[in-house]
């Protein structure tokens, strides 16, 4: 019934995420992109200048060492079928969601935030960092705990994920208010729901007492990371280099500054991907993080204007069809 | 020059960079300005600053401790431990370097420039005034009376 649009825009993507390998066929063909940046450290990914530092400190870790251990229903997201990827909804059962929709009249854009921001997003976020004990690291994960020698933990986890969710929340605030408020609240209800079942299932605590203290501890981490994010992100990157340093490195004295710098790099490139999605794509699933290992490079005022054409062309053609389902229906603008 | 002479000379720059860094807004249990400042005066060889002038006061400590529920969840012995663990720093010439244009770049706001998000972030359409108000909060330029807040809390803005 509600079908996650996960098309990714061509031009968006083309210039959004140049891996490092074909980075130099882009040189070649199109002289375009670097213009405006002359030197060529300036087109190091994060990942890259995070590894090119010589310091060789090593973290003191206060951390008591508790590791995240496979449960024993390990899913992504959930045992629903409906969350799974490989289920079709029975077309008769289609046809009904879509005749409820329609009689009704329901808001998709609302119905929208749970499928979108509760399961898409939330995954996203979540497997950013994930990690097990003895099992290998996804290639982000790597990044953030072995490049920038983070520690392995369920906590450290958490706050790699709401920075991430911080990021998600920022271009929420741009929506229309009711629909990014909405968007922001089934975020941030999966994560605890989703959290509550992992301290039971992977940490093994056995009492709901010492659950609740758990998140109300998270919660106040939120609440303290999302204002000390906003605070860095409306100023400047001092600010939000200070913030991380608090938040996502625990404020550890021997901090390696180019770790930092490629962790402020990290924050202000996503916030741009972001900053170029109109509401619509951004509202039905299209974003994906920028991996750590990827460029972001800035559009030049032509491929804005070509990224912006492709998009309206796009939803144009989608909401002038006559033959549109009721559920793909959306009154958020796709010209922003 | 000596590469150990040469280690300290760079810390005595990186020690001018983080003095331009702006002052927290809101204090913190530990600064990350003070905190980096005392690390890198000790690489450049030069007399820590009086300690009793930095520590948080007790009206700080009430201060922090009535914002938030706990001292998030840190134990008074792992606190401690934490304040007293100096790590020692294995500065070469290069890592110094590195350290020094890291930094530079982070105080020149190399990033927020670079990758300008533009008004479409900064005075988002469902809020706009949302970071304006919170900046004027902490600056103490316009301070939330009752009914804003309880405003904010049924409305959500």
């Amino acid at each position: 019934m509600i079908q996650i649009v996960l098309a990714r825009n061509g031009v968006l993507n083309q210039a959004r995420s140049i891996p490092l390998r074909s980075r130099a066929l882009l040189h070649q063909s199109s002289r375009l992109l670097n213009e405006k940046n002359p030197k060529p450290e300036e087109l190091k990914s994060p990942e890259d200048l995070a590894r090119q530092s010589h310091l060789n400190s090593k973290p003191i870790d206060f951390t008591n060492y508790a590791p995240v251990r496979p449960g024993k229903k390990k899913t992504l997201l959930s045992d629903s079928k409906y969350e799974s990827k490989d289920y079709q909804l029975p077309k008769w059962k289609e046809a009904f969601g879509e005749l409820v929709i329609r009689t009704l009249n329901l808001d998709m854009d609302k119905v929208r935030s749970g499928p979108v921001a509760g399961s898409y997003y939330y995954a996203l976020c979540k497997n950013v960092a994930l990690q097990y004990e003895g099992e290998k690291l996804s290639e982000t994960a790597k990044f953030f705990y072995q490049d920038l020698k983070l520690p392995r933990t369920f906590s450290q986890w958490f706050q790699i994920t709401i920075l991430h969710e911080w990021l998600l929340f920022v271009r929420m605030r741009a929506m229309p208010f009711k629909y990014g408020r909405n968007y922001q609240q089934k975020l941030v209800d999966r994560t605890f729901t989703d959290i509550e079942a992992r301290l039971f299932d992977e940490m093994n605590v056995t009492t709901g007492r010492i659950v609740d203290q758990y998140l109300k501890d998270f919660n106040t981490q939120l609440r303290g990371a999302v204002f000390a994010y906003d605070e860095g992100f409306y100023t400047d990157d001092a600010t939000l280099a200070a913030a991380l340093w608090r938040n996502l490195f625990g404020g550890r004295k021997n901090i390696d500054m180019v770790h930092l710098e490629a962790m402020v790099r990290y924050v202000r490139s996503q916030l741009y991907v972001l900053s170029r999605m109109s509401d619509r794509d951004f509202a039905v699933g299209s974003f994906k993080f920028v991996p750590p290992d990827e460029t972001v490079e800035r559009l030049t005022a032509e491929q804005e204007a070509q990224l912006k054409q492709k998009t309206i062309e796009k939803y144009e053609s989608i909401d002038n069809d006559p033959k549109i389902l009721p559920s793909d229906r959306s009154r958020l603008s796709y010209k922003n | 020059m000596s590469s150990s002479a040469a280690v300290r000379d760079s810390a005595k720059q990186i020690l001018k960079i983080i003095e331009k860094l702006p002052d927290e807004r809101i204090k913190h249990l530990v600064s990350f300005k003070d905190s980096q400042a005392e690390r890198f005066r000790r690489v450049a060889g030069l007399q820590s600053t009086d300690k009793n002038e930095k520590k948080a006061s007790l009206e700080d400590i009430k201060d922090i401790i009535t914002r938030t529920s706990g001292p998030l969840g840190l134990q008074k012995d792992l606190l401690k431990k934490v304040q007293s663990a100096l790590p020692q720093d294995e500065l070469t010439e290069q890592s110094i370097q590195e350290q020094m244009r890291a930094l530079s770049n982070i105080s020149n706001n190399k990033f927020k420039n670079y990758y300008d998000v533009g008004e479409k972030l900064y005075k988002p359409a469902g809020n706009p005034i949302y970071y304006q108000r919170i900046m004027d909060e902490i600056q103490g330029k316009q301070k939330e009376t009752f009914l804003s807040a309880l405003r904010t809390v049924v409305f959500g803005k």
